[in-house]
Order: structure tokens, then sequence, then C-alpha cells
């Protein structure tokens, strides 16, 4: 589904990826973690094109960037900081994501919105709105659009208790239906509830992709397992 | 619909909820009609305001032409209230973008650059193009009451060979937007390079052909003489180089994620 091979990127003679190697198959749900600065979100944004790498490969279902729209109709990113016109309403915002995407608006939307208690919100600007409901609309249109696998950088923040329960319905219900899923968070005792698998990202490269019941054994957290490879 | 619809679209409310649709017209329209309006009047105005001792008023002022007071319109309202105007409407079409992270965010949705960039270039010169043209026109109906008529041929002539400058300097701003970061900057240098192209006009035949600025110094002589110059065709071809010239930087530019890194 989703390959990074040997993927480097500096910054200001700063090497933030110092080869990172990850494959996600198919309907896995990957919890991405690493300490501040360790280079999750250079990640992301180089498998969503935001940044070019310096070095390697990244592959989605076979398709790279340089197959341009096809590689970008493969996945939906929801970044940290969700980026809106602040006068249009979410719901004028949403159909324009599915508009990109090729899609009409269907009853699934309808459904979304409804899971993520946003009808009333959803016909006021989105400048009116809080950070956690600008992730949940991000939310939304993501699993509306259902792409083959959704990327997500921190995507639990802002969430109230119950739209983080909605979350964790929707993710599994749509790995169900073949989705595969992708985010980083500091949330681990979130994650662990959520994730078939995590990867731990240090110093710009993976020190471990696991399935996370086999990481976390039967007495570990995940938290104690993240604790433990950080002083490694 | 395509992604180039879609982001068309997307302007259209944009300049819709910014108002830019009804103001940029509205500024057109004042600069159309001012100049018929002053140079009519203006006898009229000094007399009302204390007479005109020391002041000498060209008395063939008001004998003047419909083509002659259009063609003035273009160079002496258009060409410099209207070019600043259309620097400060477009100076953040991309810019905006970048800093808010729209730009970004856009385009890891399955949006090409291309169709990013033409859905801004595309609608905004279409508002800048009607602008001026009813800008254009208002000025046209004061000339037909105050002046004479001017032969419908060379209006529309006159016209398209201006509406060609206008497509310069929307590209240029646009190409300004995307790789300078600061409105302010984008600004300052958008309204010097095009002021100092419309002054250049004039100073040598073959600086002329290059500049992109002679297409509205053809609209002006189209206007005054009837008759099309000579270079028209290369100054014609050169201007849509320059063009596709300032498309092409925008493109490498936002390609590069030079959006990103500066």
């Amino acid at each position: 589904m989703l390959t990074i091979s040997n993927l480097k990127k500096q910054y200001s003679n700063k090497n933030i990826l110092n080869g990172v190697e990850l494959k996600i198959e198919k309907g896995e749900i990957l919890g991405f973690v690493g300490a501040n600065g360790a280079g999750k979100t250079t990640t992301l944004n180089s498998i969503t094109g935001i940044l070019n790498p310096d070095e390697g490969t990244i592959m989605i279902n076979g398709l790279t960037a340089s197959d341009d729209l096809e590689y970008k109709k493969q996945f939906f990113f929801i970044p940290d900081t969700v980026n809106v016109f602040k006068n249009v309403s979410g719901y004028d915002w949403i159909s324009f994501m599915l508009k990109l995407y090729d899609q009409e608006q269907t009853e699934k939307l309808s459904y979304f919105v409804e899971q993520f208690s946003m009808e009333k919100a959803i016909h006021k600007p989105m400048g009116t709105y809080s950070y956690g409901m600008l992730h949940k609309m991000a939310l939304i249109a993501a699993f509306t659009i259902e792409p083959p696998i959704i990327i997500m950088d921190e995507p639990l923040n802002g969430l109230d208790p119950r739209a983080v329960m909605t979350f964790k319905d929707c993710v599994k219900n749509y790995v169900k239906e073949g989705g595969t899923v992708f985010f980083s968070t500091h949330l681990l005792d979130i994650a662990e509830k959520i994730c078939s698998t995590v990867a731990i990202l240090k110093d710009g490269k993976i020190i471990l992709h696991e399935d996370i019941q086999k990481v976390m054994g039967e007495e570990n957290t995940l938290e104690s397992i993240f604790m433990e490879r950080q002083r490694e | 619909m395509n992604s180039l619809g879609v982001l068309m679209k997307k302007e259209y409310s944009q300049v819709l909820r910014d108002f830019k649709v009804i103001w940029l017209p509205l500024v057109f329209v004042f600069l159309g009609a001012t100049q018929p309006i002053m140079t009519y009047y203006l006898p009229v105005i000094l007399e009302v305001l204390g007479g005109t001792q020391g002041i000498s008023i060209d008395p063939t002022m008001i004998e003047q032409t419909g083509g002659q007071v259009l063609a003035a319109t273009l160079g002496s309202q258009f060409d410099q209230l209207g070019i600043m105007i259309i620097v400060i409407a477009m100076m953040g079409l991309i810019q905006s973008d970048k800093s808010s992270g729209m730009l970004a965010f856009i385009l890891t949705r399955p949006v090409t650059v291309s169709s990013y960039i033409g859905g801004k270039l595309v609608f905004n010169y279409l508002l800048v193009s009607v602008s001026v043209g009813i800008g254009y026109f208002i000025s046209l109906l004061y000339i037909h009451f105050l002046f004479t008529s001017v032969e419908l041929s060379q209006l529309i002539g006159a016209l398209l060979c201006y509406l060609v400058w206008v497509l310069f300097s929307v590209s240029f701003i646009t190409m300004l937007s995307a790789v300078l970061n600061s409105q302010a900057l984008i600004a300052i240098v958008g309204i010097i390079t095009l002021l100092i192209c419309r002054m250049l006009v004039g100073l040598h035949p073959m600086l002329d052909a290059v500049n992109p600025a002679g297409m509205s110094q053809h609209a002006m002589n189209l206007l005054i003489s009837g008759s099309i110059g000579a270079n028209l065709s290369i100054n014609l071809l050169v201007t849509i180089i320059w063009v596709l010239l300032t498309v092409i930087i925008t493109h490498y530019w936002i390609l590069q994620k030079k959006f990103h890194e500066s």
C-alpha cells in the first residue's frame, strides 16, 4: 500500500530524516509516534508532496509523486493545522473538497456530520470554528471521500472525548471496508486502543514498526515501550 | 467538473465574499467617467472656482474627437491609477494562500499546479477585463454625449489591444505574488515595474516592440489616428511570450515548493 525507502531530508545542514524505511499494508491502522522534532511531520509532509525529499522514494499503490493527480487521489491528508477559507461555511468547504476528489455529496456526508455532532455548525462560517471543530470537519471530509489511505498529523488534538470515540469507530469501520490509516500522535493511551500497528521514529529513523499487541505483550503499555525505546 | 473548473468556482466565491467583484468594476467606472467629464467641464469648473486668471486653457480642449478622449482615458486614467488598483487588487492572489498555508493544503489534494495557477489567472483576468471593459464603455457613453462618437471597429480593436497589456499586468502580479512573501513588496515592485514599462513607451521603436506596455500605446494610436502601428504583430507576440514566461516562473516556483521553504 505505502512504501517509504531511504527517505532523507535536511534543513539548514541538520539531518531531520536519516533514511526512513516504512511499509504499511492495506488495512493497517498505523500509529506514528516520536518525540518532538523526531521528524514525524517532515515524513508526512514528504509523503503528501508538501516537501521534496532530498533522497529516497515514496510509493502509494505503486504510484509516486511524479504521477501527480493519480498519486494525490490515493490519500486524504489532514494536517496539524486545518487551513480553511474563514468566511466559507463548513458545508461549502466539504463540497469543495468532494469536487476536488470527483465526488458528489451522498448520504455518507450527512451520516458523518451527525456522527461528529456538526449538524448545527456546518452551515456557519469556518472562521467561527474552534480548533477541534476544524479537525472534525477534516475528518468528516476524509471519511466521506474514503480514499485508499487517510494520512493524519495529530488528528486527535482538540477533539472532545465523544469525538475521539466517534473517530475510533469511524476508523475501524473505514478499515473494515478496505481502507488504511496512518496517523501521528502523542496520545499514546488512545493510540494503543485504536491502532493495529505502531511505528516509532527516533532521530529521523524508524526504530520500531510492529504489531501493537505483539509489542506490548500482556504487561506493557505503549507509553512504557515508547519511553524504553527513547532511553536506548 | 475538472479541478480547474472547481478552483475557478472557488475563486468566484472568494472575490464575491471580498466584494472585489463589486468595487473593482466601480473603480473603473469612476476612472472611465472622469476623463471625458473633466475634459469637457474643466473650463466651467475653473470658472466656478474663481475664474481663470493666470491659467491658460487650450481652447481646442473641448473640441477633441471622441477617439482622442477615449485614448486619454486609457493613457491617463487606466494606465496610471488603473494599474495601481489592479496591482493592489491582485497582490494577494497567491501570497495570501502561501502565508495561510492554504496553498500547501490545496496542493495535497488532487489538483495540479497548472490548474491552481490557471484557476487564479483565468478568473482574475476575466474579472479585471470585465472591470476595464465596463469602465471603457462608461467612458464611451460620456464621450458619445459630450464629444464625437467613435467608430465601432476602432473602439473594439483598441480594447482588445489594451486587454493584452492588462493580461501581462495580471500575470506579472500573479508571478510576484508567488515569488515574494510580503504584500507591500509585491505592490511596490509591481507598480514601479508596470509604470516604468508604461513610461518607456515611445522612446525607441525597438524597445516598443519588446515592451508589453506597447500594446496600450497601440490601443491609443488606433483610437487617435484610426490606423494600426507597424510593429503591432511583433509587440503582440512578444507580450504573449512575456505572459508565458511569467506563468512558467510561477509554475516552477510553486512546483519546487519554494513557497514552503522560503
